[in-house]
């Protein structure tokens, strides 16, 4: 299930508000931008998960809400939260 | 001596002219089997020639048993519509003479001979700094049979090896956008930062009876530039059977990620990486490896988006290690993947390898960070068997995103904009250490090609001291240098 840039920031939206218990209203994009990661995991590893060390072109997608910014990273097939309380977590 | 006696001798002087005749019609027939018109330049070796080599390269020894003691050969290809006189003229200025010339080809192709009592290398040289000359080679490339101590088909070249006038290349039509393996300088490149693997070449190819595990998204058994060097279990052998998990159809390796006997790649990564370890080479196909033969055993644990477990990883290293006690002789796992997090469990597993003499070759991480104070897993095991692997772009420069460790990455080798092998009979360009790691696992495999049964503390410490120190390198490599093919396998 493949998505767009603009879909990738839609989900990160509705994810975001979801974990803060926001309304998606209350959130804006920071910026959405094309980005090289550092792995196939774009640099946003879990615990226990090893990762392939090729450069991995995606899209970083910076939302604030409530005077934070948040960082997701995403390419047409997956969504990650970059270093979210101090832990990586997959959305997609 | 009476008149019969006369007549005998006659005829018996007769009959050994037309067979030194005969015997070297065919010699020239042989010639001519190669595709490419040659031109050979006969020269005499010194005794200090003699001398000056290396003690115990049996590879070296075997050439000159097969050639007598004092000649050493060199072939010249000259461009097509060089003329007859221009080829006199040069062969007059460089005091060889024209021994021979094959009839029905081009000017180009003929047995010359030299008198300097120069070494082939030298005449070599000589014919290759001339703008007529498409290549010169010592003969001995050609001709070189394999050494007692090396495995499998030898070096040497084959039909379709082709040229350039300074290198000989391998007629693979992509050959020309691999510059980690011959770098022309182009796209901005440095030209000769590279691993140095065609003067490698002129010792071993490789070999299929070296196997090389690569662990990673699986590999694309079927990709036409990899199916011939794709391991495949033995019919003597039994299916792999995991105590807990039963029996795996393991014909080409094994897939922990989902528990079976298929590692076909579903991402790209794995092909990509064995294809620079051992994409056939010479085949008029895509690329070449560093390997032209060799043996890929795909492992996969990583998933179609290139993630993988810990556990899964361990399942693979166990699978080589079992197939290894087996009788196979995997002899490289090759690793292009990792995290910061530490492992014990891998840890040891990778250690169990190295008891069993398995090379593990790591990336060392793409975070553009210092190892040694946030090290990267496995690269940053200190094992004896393990080698980490920094990356190089074609200025021979540390890749901007390329991890380093002064203490825990051993070796760099090119690994930015890197052509390869991409499912589906694709080729692709990427970027990372973990393009670089299957470049040292490929002269790994160059190495244990000439010497099979070198301990993996020797290969490693080979490794180590085959590089090209490099002014980027100092301080962020334990070698300071890039891996230097050539160098590794002791061609020059």
């Amino acid at each position: 299930m493949a998505f767009t840039r603009e879909e990738a920031g839609a989900r990160a939206r509705a994810d975001l508000a979801g974990r803060l218990g926001v309304a998606e209203t209350e959130i804006t994009d920071e910026s959405v931008a094309d980005a090289d990661f550092s792995d196939a995991n774009f640099g946003a590893s879990l615990p226990d998960e090893m990762s392939a060390q090729m450069i991995t072109p995606g899209w970083r997608i910076m939302l604030r809400a409530g005077g934070q910014v948040y960082e997701y990273r995403a390419n047409r097939n997956r969504l990650r939260l970059f270093n979210f309380e101090g832990a990586n977590h997959r959305v997609v | 001596m009476n008149r019969n006696n006369l007549f005998g001798h006659l005829a018996l002087a007769v009959a050994v002219i037309i067979l030194a005749a005969f015997v070297g019609q065919m010699r020239h027939m042989q010639w001519r089997t190669h595709d490419k018109p040659v031109v050979r330049v006969e020269t005499v070796q010194t005794a200090e020639q003699a001398d000056d080599k290396e003690d115990g390269d049996e590879a070296e020894d075997a050439d000159d048993q097969d050639k007598g003691e004092d000649d050493a050969e060199v072939l010249v290809r000259f461009k097509p519509g060089t003329s007859p006189e221009a080829i006199a003229r040069i062969t007059a200025q460089l005091n060889d003479r024209v021994e021979d010339r094959f009839e029905q080809i081009a000017n180009e192709e003929m047995v010359i001979a030299d008198e300097d009592n120069l070494d082939a290398e030298e005449v070599a040289a000589e014919y290759r700094a001339l703008p007529e000359v498409l290549y010169a080679e010592p003969n001995s490339v050609i001709e070189l049979e394999p050494g007692e101590d090396e495995v499998g088909g030898g070096p040497g070249l084959k039909p379709n090896y082709v040229a350039d006038g300074e290198h000989a290349h391998p007629s693979d039509p992509m050959f020309d956008d691999q510059w980690s393996l011959d770098n022309h300088g182009t796209r901005g490149g440095t030209q000769g930062a590279d691993i140095s693997v065609i003067k490698a070449w002129e010792k071993t190819h490789g070999s299929e009876k070296i196997v090389v595990a690569v662990l990673d998204t699986g590999v694309d058994y079927t990709h036409r530039d990899l199916i011939k060097n794709i391991w495949t279990r033995p019919a003597n052998m039994p299916a792999y059977t995991d105590k807990e998990l039963g029996e795996f159809d393991d014909t080409h390796g094994f897939d922990a990620s989902d528990m079976d006997g298929d590692p076909m790649d579903d991402n790209g990564h794995g092909t990509h990486c064995a294809g620079i370890v051992g994409a056939e080479g010479d085949n008029n196909d895509g690329i070449a490896g560093v390997n032209w033969r060799v043996e890929i055993m795909p492992l996969k644990f990583l998933n179609s988006n290139g993630s993988g477990s810990v556990k899964d990883a361990i399942e693979c290293i166990n699978y080589a290690i079992a197939r290894k006690k087996a009788g196979v002789n995997v002899r490289i796992i090759s690793a292009s993947w990792g995290s910061t997090m530490y492992s014990r469990a891998l840890e040891d597993a990778i250690k169990r390898a190295g008891e069993e003499d398995i090379l593990f070759v790591a990336a060392a991480g793409n975070s553009s960070t210092d190892n040694d104070r946030r090290p990267h897993y496995p690269s940053s095991y200190a094992l004896p068997n393990v080698l980490s692997v920094a990356a190089l772009t074609r200025r021979d420069e540390l890749a901007s995103f390329s991890n380093w460790g002064v203490k825990s990455v051993h070796v760099a080798a090119p690994g930015a904009e890197i052509l390869s092998t991409w499912p589906d009979n694709q080729y692709e360009e990427h970027s990372g250490t973990s393009m670089a790691t299957p470049e040292v696992s490929g002269v790994a495999a160059l190495v244990l090609a000439l010497n099979p049964n070198m301990p993996v503390k020797d290969l490693r410490a080979r490794l180590m001291n085959a590089t090209d120190k490099l002014p980027a390198l100092a301080n962020k490599v334990t070698s300071g240098g890039r891996i230097n093919a050539a160098r590794a396998v002791k061609a020059e």
